[in-house]
């Protein structure tokens, strides 16, 4: 029973894990660890599982408090490095070197404003924008409400919007 | 996807009331290469969602967990083991301490058995003893009332004599030599006998 929830219900999840942790310590390899670890917890913890509720949201808010931890651990090791380079990403470039230099300072700030969100604006904003997920799976996975999912998302667009409209 | 309908759906999405159907069409609309100018502005924030879904684990991961979970298998294996030895380091004591108990009480015991109870066989035995014992113990008993009879006497004897103590007794002070007095003694006790 438990072996069969592992490959049904957490493994198909890990690719949602790994973007949400991505989303909150911004570097792959770091996301990758952190999942690592949550499923081998999961995995050697497997006889505990009846006692959760739901799993599929208990992933979620794991991920999401070991990715926060992590950021923690991470800014203590960065304070004493020289300041790393952005991860170099672009969009696929239609056009002129002109445009793809817009477009990825844009994406720059739109990541900067983000990041800039309070903690639950910026995690409900990146389950319903990236994972697709609804409202009532956002709130069990972050432990709120669902009325304070849509408060978050809403001022969280609403801070995308003004930010584009200066443009 | 007609204009009137996309600001619609556009306005509904600022104020979060689109499905995540309606959103995906959303993202589609704004992943076009013939995007209308006015719609530009939002261009950037689907195209970071859009790049944001397109992040996936890397193509070994799921060896490196496997792994990685053999990997806890077996520490947790040897965990056990390492659980298991100081047990038997304690279950190997005890049962040298247990041993070595068990033996002392065996020893010890052995140590403490009367001497009576491996010798003595039978009533007769007892009996002879006995008897050995009671002439032992009537020698012993003549032996001693014949030396009392024979003080006896000789208290009597010396009564007899009526010696005067005074005079022996000046007579061993102006004579320093004790050899009168053991002189005088021999032959009291000459005429004695």
């Amino acid at each position: 029973m438990s072996t069969d929830s592992f490959h049904t219900i957490i493994l198909p999840l890990k690719e949602k894990l790994f973007r949400l942790a991505y989303g909150i310590v911004r570097d792959r390899s770091e996301a990758e660890d952190i999942l690592q670890d949550l499923l081998l917890k999961l995995w050697s913890r497997r006889d505990e599982w009846d006692g959760i509720g739901n799993l599929e949201a208990y992933c979620f808010r794991a991920i999401k408090n070991m990715s926060l931890d992590r950021l923690a651990s991470m800014a203590i090791r960065k304070a004493d490095l020289p300041e790393q380079e952005e991860e170099q990403r672009y969009f696929v470039d239609h056009h002129s070197p002109h445009q793809a230099l817009i477009q990825k300072e844009q994406r720059r700030m739109i990541d900067q404003s983000l990041r800039l969100l309070p903690e639950t604006q910026r995690l409900a904003f990146r389950l319903r924008e990236v994972e697709e997920m609804s409202y009532r799976q956002i709130a069990e996975s972050l432990d709120i409400s669902e009325e304070m999912v849509k408060v978050s998302l809403f001022r969280a667009r609403k801070k995308m919007k003004e930010l584009l409209s200066r443009y | 996807m007609n204009r009137e309908y996309l600001d619609i759906l556009l306005k509904r999405y600022w104020d979060c009331e689109t499905t995540v159907a309606e959103e995906q069409e959303l993202r589609d609309f704004f992943s076009r290469a013939d995007l209308p100018e006015e719609y530009t502005q939002y261009l950037p924030l689907f195209s970071y969602v859009g790049e944001e879904q397109a992040v996936t684990l890397s193509d070994d991961f799921d060896e490196r967990l496997q792994a990685s979970i053999i990997a806890a298998g077996r520490k947790k294996e040897k965990e056990k083991t390492r659980v298991f030895v100081p047990l038997l380091r304690i279950a190997a004591s005890l049962l040298l301490i247990g041993g070595l108990a068990i033996s002392l009480f065996f020893i010890t015991r052995q140590q403490n058995k009367p001497y009576y109870t491996e010798t003595t066989g039978s009533n007769t035995d007892t009996n002879t003893a006995m008897q050995h014992a009671t002439h032992a113990l009537e020698k012993l008993s003549d032996a001693l009332q014949m030396s009392e009879e024979a003080s006896v006497e000789t208290i009597r004897s010396i009564d007899d004599l009526d010696i005067d103590w005074f005079t022996l007794d000046s007579l061993s002070s102006i004579a320093a030599d004790d050899s009168v007095i053991v002189n005088s003694l021999r032959i009291i006790k000459e005429e004695n006998i």
